[in-house]
């Protein structure tokens, strides 16, 4: 009996005792964040990719085999992710993820921007009736989240809750630093105004003065239609905005239509996630690729 | 087994009366209309009258749903899903149009065992792919010729227990055990023995061949007692190839499916009767609005104990559709089926034409459908 104690103190003991926490991301965003702040101590895996549509993964099941062992699950929340979230959630049959403390949303933590005034109704489109959930093109915001993050962490593993802090005030701090860097690159360019296929860039648009209210789509979810497109052509003309958007989850039917209309027009089709396009693996670098595309738009 | 509306308008009622003063507790609600346009040279008004049409030509209403669900408690989840829809009845001078409410599925779930997803209530059970899916949600307007024959138009649908356990697999992999009391409107499992129900397994198995592209392989097992005081038993197996790829997945993908059905139902003194079926479908999605399907269907019996209304023949059918979904709420389908074989119209003509245009309009939080 002595002998089978140690035999399991020595081979089984250690695949508990290093175990490391199991985090799944709905997005692409969340996972860099969760690698940020949780290093080589968490495993973490995106359920979307960055080139996908975050409102509309589909739940597919080999989706519930990995959560079945997950400890916990980062959703950006406000009903991004609703439709298909919970079917996997449910779907996996695992214990700690039906548990309230088992989902963690955070938009809804980070000051919320665009909440609709009034009575939500589907004939405005696809309206978030707590806000807009695409906050992770503020740097600032992922800073804050990347401590929220660090405390439900330390949560699941209070023997490194110290580390994670530690990391997550560090990214904070790496983000001021950078947005105060972006913010001056971005002045230099004299862009004040750009026209966005959705309203993906709400907060970066907020945290950096830009002005994004010109949508291609007409409501959100709805694809451009030609008498929108004429609107935004005539609205682009108007306030003489050079630079178009269009994130790179949408197809560029608009483009040579905007360009044809208005020749001097930059239409720039971009990432608007960590892994969005390749070489772009962190939040930073995501943010860094955007700025970089304004100040070509300004030339 | 159709419950009077104006009981089901109180209830109704009673819920929006409620819903602001308590909204943390009030249920997801969500309700789905079909409106359908037939036009068949098999449900000719004219051709009989006095003949009961469950689907004359023209427009209606097809189906009304209604959902509510919610958590019942930190155990267990409840799923009522009502059915309205249109029924034709004789009245001794012609076909007169009532309607019918009935309990869809209305079931308790729960997860409190790990691994597993146990139910009890009334459920469509889970024989094949194509049993399992709600009007509004199938992907042509007729179910295919052997569901609809060898299970009937409501498909297998009963009350029960049921107990889906994940399997320890690297790939999704799941095996669902049920029984059903076998006393609800499936005429092949209405046996008249008290407490002789009918047992049901089905094995479902989904392999990402890549991150585009998903293979789903499933089986199924039923076997009970029927009114002839004998066994019916089922069997069934699916195929399904979804793929929609990971940049563009928006405007373009492909699901291309197939299943068989088969029955076997036994009577004293009389040979076994058997029926079986397959289906084969695929859907592309060619822009971000727009889809085609193209469906093939055969049914075969021998022996059948109803040889009017399932001819010892084979059937086919060949289905062509496009849809126009303006959002992930509404959709418009155009449909052409022609089947060959079967049950023959009042002018003794053997091909069954139609052509059909449906509109499905959904409101409030709709559950996604499983993948």
């Amino acid at each position: 009996m002595k002998k089978l104690s140690f035999v399991f103190t020595l081979f089984i003991f250690p695949f508990f005792a290093f175990a490391k926490v199991q985090i799944a991301t709905t997005t692409t965003d969340l996972a860099a964040l969760v690698r940020q702040v949780g290093q080589d101590q968490v495993e973490v895996f995106a359920i979307g990719k960055g080139t996908q549509d975050p409102h509309q993964i589909e739940a597919k099941p080999s989706f519930m085999v990995k959560l079945r062992s997950t400890d916990l699950v980062l959703a950006q929340g406000l009903e991004l992710e609703s439709a298909w979230l919970t079917p996997l959630i449910q779907g996996a049959r695992n214990p700690k993820l039906l548990a309230k403390e088992g989902v963690m949303e955070l938009a809804a933590e980070l000051d919320p921007i665009e909440i609709p005034k009034g009575a939500v109704s589907r004939a405005e489109g696809d309206v978030h009736p707590g806000g807009n959930p695409h906050f992770q093109l503020d740097p600032i915001r992922l800073g804050k989240a990347a401590l929220l993050i660090a405390a439900r962490l330390g949560d699941l593993v209070p023997a490194k809750k110290e580390f994670f802090i530690k990391n997550a005030e560090a990214y904070l701090k790496q983000m001021k630093d950078k947005t105060t860097a972006w913010q001056e690159r971005l002045k230099k360019t004299g862009i004040k105004e750009v026209v966005t296929y959705h309203k993906t860039f709400s907060y970066f648009c907020d945290r950096f003065a830009i002005s994004c209210l010109i949508q291609l789509e007409p409501k959100p979810g709805i694809p451009p239609t030609a008498s929108h497109l004429l609107s935004v052509i005539e609205q682009m003309k108007k306030k003489k905005i050079k630079l178009v958007l269009i994130e790179n989850l949408y197809e560029d039917s608009v483009g040579p239509r905007l360009k044809q209309a208005l020749p001097d027009v930059v239409v720039e089709r971009v990432p608007v996630s960590v892994e969005g396009e390749p070489g772009i693996a962190s939040n930073e670098q995501l943010i860094e690729r955007l700025v970089s595309v304004f100040e070509k738009g300004a030339h | 087994m159709h419950f009077r509306m104006n009981f089901f308008v109180l209830f109704l009622s009673a819920l929006a009366y409620g819903a602001p003063a308590f909204c943390l507790t009030t249920p997801n609600i969500s309700a789905n209309a079909l409106f359908l346009y037939r036009n068949s040279n098999f449900h000719k008004e004219d051709a009989d009258p006095m003949n009961l049409d469950e689907k004359p030509n023209g427009l209606n209403v097809r189906e009304m749903e209604l959902q509510l669900s919610s958590d019942v408690d930190p155990y267990t989840r409840l799923n009522l899903l009502f059915s309205i829809s249109p029924v034709y009845e004789a009245n001794g001078t012609g076909v007169e149009e009532t309607w019918a409410l009935e309990p869809e599925e209305a079931y308790a779930e729960s997860n409190v065992v790990p691994g597993v997803l146990l139910k009890i209530g009334k459920l469509k059970a889970f024989m094949g792919k194509h049993n399992l899916l709600h009007t509004h949600a199938a992907p042509f307007i007729e179910s295919p010729l052997a569901n609809t024959s060898l299970l009937g138009e409501e498909g297998l649908n009963d009350a029960g227990l049921s107990a889906g356990l994940l399997l320890p697999a690297s790939w999704f992999s799941e095996l669902t055990l049920q029984y059903l009391r076998g006393k609800g409107e499936n005429e092949e499992f209405r046996s008249p023995t008290p407490g002789e129900g009918v047992g049901l397994a089905h094995w479902k198995n989904l392999f990402d061949l890549s991150d585009d592209l998903t293979m789903e392989i499933g089986i199924s097992y039923a076997q009970g007692g029927n009114s002839y005081r004998e066994t019916t038993s089922l069997s069934g197996a699916d195929w399904t190839l979804k793929w929609r790829p990971s940049e563009g997945g928006r405007y373009r993908s492909l699901v291309w499916a197939a299943e068989y059905l088969g029955r076997h139902q036994s009577q004293a003194g009389v040979p076994q009767e058997k029926g079986s079926g397959v289906t084969t479908w695929i859907q592309y999605q060619f822009a971000e609005r727009w889809a085609s399907l193209y469906r093939y269907d055969t049914l075969s019996m021998k022996d059948s104990f109803d040889p009017v209304n399932l001819p010892n023949e084979t059937w086919r059918r060949h289905s062509l559709a496009v849809v126009f979904s303006p959002s992930e709420f509404s959709s418009f389908k155009l449909e052409a089926d022609q089947r060959t074989g079967g049950p023959k119209n009042a002018n003794g003509d053997g091909t069954e034409r139609s052509l059909f245009l449906q509109a499905n309009f959904t409101i409030g939080a709709h559950a996604a459908h499983a993948y």
